[in-house]
Formats: structure tokens, C-alpha cells, sequence
């Protein structure tokens, strides 16, 4: 039975909602039931929240007291703790230098191991159809004006005019002829490692800009190091994103 | 089916529908179970853990249950990665234009020679194992950024005259890092004369021929062919990586004696090696010229970008035999 009852509700012409009629449009959107729904959910939430808040107010212990209330401030809009007095050791010039080495070491250490981890991806990552590389030179060197005149490089390179930008590989005739892909070959597969490899040249490209920034750091740390030596010094160059600032010390004899 | 009768509520609708979902996660499995536990399972495989077996059996379907049958066999991870380990299907292998190199394109993206001592690595390089049908082919990566002649193959050198069945004479071989490859390319049949003159260095070369009996090692200087003249027939290229500022010399002095009529040469220039006040484009043709005086007739000239810089790699003839006159 039940089974016709479906079967007759397919008979059935579809409900359709009507949207505002045309000679009602001054009056704006139609609502209906789950426009209403949401409306009301959200005035509703927005009142409990506010009676919540007034309840917790008029409630309220105004002899309430914590220690972390005396402790603590606002500072830039973020919650601290105020430093105890005793708290404020001071931080002698040699303790101080100590300090800037271990963290020039610590971002040295870091940038070698970066620096291995690229050695290794750029092992297996040549930069074979990369965008963008550096071009190369190729020059041949010919007998007569003649040959020069008349020099075609697919035919020099004995391979296909198509392949003559495909500097990483422009197989010969015979080889093309000869020679087949060995391993993966279904577009499937070879769209899947393609994806692979983008993203193994994204990681490559990461680490060298990581790279690249630790040295900056380690370099500008080094440079406040050297300024907490007393000898004079004078400014030579400002301090950018790339490079660390420039400081001419006095010559001074050391014996 | 009536008119009028929505696809939704048609019995034979909905199993049409489920029969092709059902499909399609099929096939999504496949694919995950090969790209997924790849690598893993490739190492699993270097390292002898035969684990579970289930790899072999797969079909395209059904990666995820199999892996974890495998689990209860012990080693479920590597079990899994089996399937994987079907190196063939983690990379394509295509010939290069020069015999004997090959470039493997996976996740990878890399320049390679046919490993001649298989399961080794000889500066920890990476291996790719491909199986074509019974046979497995294992392929050592050749890292451009240190390799100048591979560097030179990735820049599109017309020819490096190094193939197959060839008598190589290498000159500055160092560690023996791409005399290993250049052994490879020329394979059992050829031969390299692998030149080095530091002893420190000149230890690792020892260690590579010991594996590779198609090098033999020199440890003398070039600049003294005389010294070694007992040791070394008649070659048909001589491929020089000195950084000498007198590396045109050396390559001539050898060549005189060595190198047979109408052989070949390939010179790796370092500018900074030869003249760091000139400009390198400039060292590079005066070298060139010194070649012109010395028999050796340069063909093409190539610089390294972006694997070197201020580097290029000189290939010429020697001797050419006369021009038959038309």
C-alpha cells in the first residue's frame, strides 16, 4: 500500500514556493517560514546572551577579589603579568654577549640543516622544464660564411624541429624511431606524479627562501653583537629587510 | 517507465546510480593505494623487508583493505607499501638524445645513467628501480649541480661523444663522482682512464674502480703524461674538469698522446680558474683560440646556466680528418 502511495506521490505536480508577485515588489523580499526561522534564531540568541550578561552584572560580588588582579596589566590591549621587583636582575654586558652568540649559533645550526635538505632535493630535482631558469649559451662554431648562412639547428642536431625547445632532452631521430618511455606511461598516472613533483619543487623553492632568511637573521644578530663592543663606530649603512646594518669601527691597536 | 515519472523514484534509476558510484571508488582506491604508500614502500624494499606479500596480488582496487590485511601479518606498513614498490609505476623513464643517459620523471625530476653495479649507490645518490615486463633496471640520479658534464647534457649539448662501447679519458676525475656515471654511459664494453692527482681525493676514486672494472684509476698528474703512458692505449675522448689556468695545455699534452685522430675532446672551462680579471665570456674565447693552435678543432661551445656560473663546456675534434672537396 505503501508502495502506491509513493509511486501515486510521484504523480503528484511539484509544490512550488512562490516568490513577491511583481505589483507587490514596494513592499520588498517575501519572507517565508526558514528566512523567518533565521531571523528569529539569531534575534533570540543575541537576547539570551544580553540578559545572560545582564544577570551575571546585577549579581555580581563587588568585594570580589583575586591576586591576579594586582599582578597583572593590560599592556597593548594583551593581558601580562607585571615583572616582580626582584624579578629585574640585571643582565651584565658579558652574560649579554653570551646570550647573542647562542643565538647566532642556534640560527646557524638551523640554516646548515635547511641547507643540507635542499642539497638533497636539488639531488634529485633538476630543474628540468623549470620556469623562469637562467638561459644558457650555446654556440657552434662553423668552417665558412656558407654554413653559417645555411645553419638550421634541427637539422644540425639531427633531431625534431617540435623538440628544439625541449633543451633538457632533444632526442635524436633514431632514438625517437628506436625508443620507447619505460615505467609509468597512462595519462592517469603521469598527471598524478606531475602533481607530485610541482609540489616537490614548492617544498625546494620554501626551504631556499627559509634559507635565505636565516642567513639574514644570524647576519643582523652578529651585527648587534659587534655593537656591544665599546670601541667607536660610526654608521655606514642603514638597516634593510635583505641586509643588516653597516658599522665602521675605529682602528685600534691591540696588543 | 511513465512519462512523468522522475528519475529519483525509478527502482531501475537508483541502481544505475549506485552501480557507478561504486565504481568510482573503485578506481579512487587504485590510485591511492600506489601514490599514497609509494615511497615508503620503495625503501621497504631496499632494506629486504618482505613484508606481507599482498602487493604482488594487487589489482588496481581496493588499496586500503589489502593494507590492512597485511597488518596482521606483522609488518603492515611495509606490507602495504608493497604494492608500491612496483617501482615501474612511480616514474617514466625516456631515453636522452645522448645513448646511455636516460631522464626519469616521477616525483622526481631528474637526469639519470643505467646503474652498472646494481643496489649501489656511489655518493649517495638516489637510486630508481623500473620493471619493464621481467627484468628490473635500476637508475642512479646524476646531480647537474655537481656534475659539469651533466650539466652540460641538461643545457642541450649537441654531443658529448661519451657513449657506449667508448674509451674515455678523464681528466680531474676527483672523487670519482661522475667518472661513476661516465662508466656507466660507456658500460662493460668501454673503458675510462680516470685521471686524479690528489691522494686524498684520489682514495675515494680507488673505491669506486674497485666496484667498476671499467675504470682504471690514475693518481698522477696530468701535466706528466709520460708518467702514465704504460698504463693508457689509445682513447676516443678525452673530457677534462681541471680548473687548471694552464687546463688547455694539460688537455693538448694528453691529447698528443692518447687521443687518436678525428677523437674527440670536452673541456670544462671555469672562468674565474683561468683569468678572475677578465670577463668570462672573454676567457672563454681565448681558450677557445688556444685550443685552435693546438690541433683541436672546437665545435660548439655551451655555458653551464643555472647549474654553474661563469662555467662553459668546450666539445671539439681533434685532428679532423681532411674535408673531401666537393
Amino acid at each position: 500500500m505503501s508502495s502506491f502511495r509513493k509511486a501515486l506521490k510521484s504523480n503528484q505536480r511539484n509544490h512550488q514556493e512562490r516568490s513577491q508577485p511583481g505589483f507587490r515588489k514596494h513592499l520588498g523580499f517575501l519572507e517565508k517560514k526558514k528566512d523567518y526561522k533565521l531571523r528569529a534564531d539569531n534575534y533570540h540568541k543575541k537576547q539570551n546572551t544580553l540578559t545572560a550578561l545582564r544577570k551575571k552584572a546585577a549579581e555580581k560580588n563587588p568585594d570580589e577579589f583575586y591576586y591576579k588582579m594586582i599582578s597583572t596589566q593590560l599592556k597593548d590591549g594583551v593581558h601580562m603579568k607585571k615583572k616582580k621587583r626582584e624579578e629585574e636582575v640585571e643582565v651584565t654586558e658579558e652574560q649579554r654577549k653570551i646570550m647573542r652568540t647562542q643565538d647566532i649559533k642556534y640560527v646557524e645550526m638551523k640554516r646548515v640543516a635547511e641547507a643540507k635538505k635542499i642539497e638533497r632535493l636539488k639531488s634529485e630535482l633538476h630543474l628540468l622544464d623549470a620556469e623562469g631558469k637562467q638561459k644558457n649559451k650555446h654556440t657552434f662554431f662553423m668552417d665558412t660564411r656558407r654554413e653559417v648562412r645555411e645553419f638550421d639547428l634541427a637539422r644540425h642536431l639531427n633531431t625534431a624541429p617540435e623538440l628544439l625547445d625541449r633543451v633538457y632532452n632533444r632526442p635524436t631521430l633514431a632514438t625517437l624511431e628506436g625508443c620507447s618511455l619505460q615505467g609509468a606511461t597512462r595519462p592517469s598516472e603521469l598527471k598524478k606524479l606531475a602533481r607530485q613533483r610541482r609540489h616537490q619543487y614548492k617544498i625546494l623553492s620554501q626551504r631556499v627562501e627559509r634559507e635565505k632568511r636565516m642567513f639574514v637573521v644570524g647576519q643582523k644578530i652578529q651585527v648587534r653583537k659587534d655593537l656591544l663592543d665599546k670601541t667607536k663606530k660610526l654608521k655606514v649603512k642603514k638597516e634593510t629587510a635583505t641586509t643588516p646594518a653597516v658599522y665602521k669601527f675605529e682602528a685600534k691597536r691591540k696588543r | 517507465m511513465r512519462p512523468g515519472f522522475s528519475p529519483r523514484g525509478g527502482g531501475g534509476g537508483r541502481g544505475f546510480r549506485g552501480g557507478g558510484g561504486r565504481g568510482g571508488f573503485g578506481d579512487r582506491g587504485g590510485f591511492g593505494d600506489r601514490g599514497g604508500f609509494g615511497d615508503r614502500g620503495g625503501r621497504g624494499g631496499f632494506r629486504g623487508g618482505r613484508g606481507g606479500g599482498g602487493g604482488f596480488r594487487s589489482p588496481s582496487g581496493e588499496g586500503g583493505f589489502r593494507g590492512r590485511g597485511g597488518g596482521r601479518g606483522g609488518r603492515g606498513g611495509r606490507g602495504a607499501g608493497r604494492g608500491g614498490f612496483r617501482g615501474g609505476r612511480k616514474v617514466t623513464v625516456e631515453p636522452h638524445r645522448h645513448e646511455g643517459v636516460f631522464i626519469c620523471r616521477g616525483k622526481e625530476d631528474a637526469l639519470v645513467t643505467k646503474n652498472m653495479v646494481v643496489g649501489e649507490s656511489v655518493y649517495g645518490e638516489k637510486r630508481m628501480n623500473v620493471e619493464e615486463g621481467e627484468t628490473k633496471i635500476e637508475y642512479r640520479a646524476w646531480n647537474p649541480f655537481r656534475s659539469k658534464l651533466a650539466a652540460a647534457i641538461l643545457g642541450g649539448v649537441d654531443q658529448i661523444h661519451i657513449k657506449p662501447g667508448a674509451k674515455v679519458m678523464y681528466l680531474g676525475a676527483a672523487s670519482g663522482t661522475t667518472v661513476s656515471h661516465v662508466s656507466d654511459i660507456v658500460g662493460p664494453e668501454g673503458l675510462v682512464y680516470a685521471v686524479e692527482f690528489s691522494h686524498r681525493s684520489g682514495r675515494d676514486l680507488l673505491n669506486v674502480a674497485k666496484k667498476r672494472t671499467n675504470i682504471i684509476p690514475i693518481i698522477e698528474d696530468a701535466r706528466h703524461p709520460h708518467k702514465y703512458r704504460m698504463l693508457v692505449g689509445m682513447v676516443d675522448v678525452i673530457f677534462a674538469d681541471v680548473a687548471q689556468p694552464d687546463q688547455t695545455r694539460i688537455v693538448a699534452l694528453n691529447a698528443h698522446n692518447f687521443l687518436k685522430n678525428g677523437g674527440h675532446f670536452v673541456i670544462s672551462i671555469k672562468a674565474n680558474c683561468i683569468d678572475s680579471t677578465a670577463a668570462p665570456e672573454a676567457v672563454f674565447a681565448a681558450e677557445v683560440k688556444k685550443m685552435s693552435s693546438e690541433n683541436m678543432k672546437p665545435q660548439e661551445q655551451l655555458t653551464l646556466e643555472p647549474y654553474e656560473r661563469d662555467h662553459a663546456v668546450v666539445v671539439g675534434i681533434y685532428r679532423p680528418p681532411p674535408k673531401q672537396k666537393k
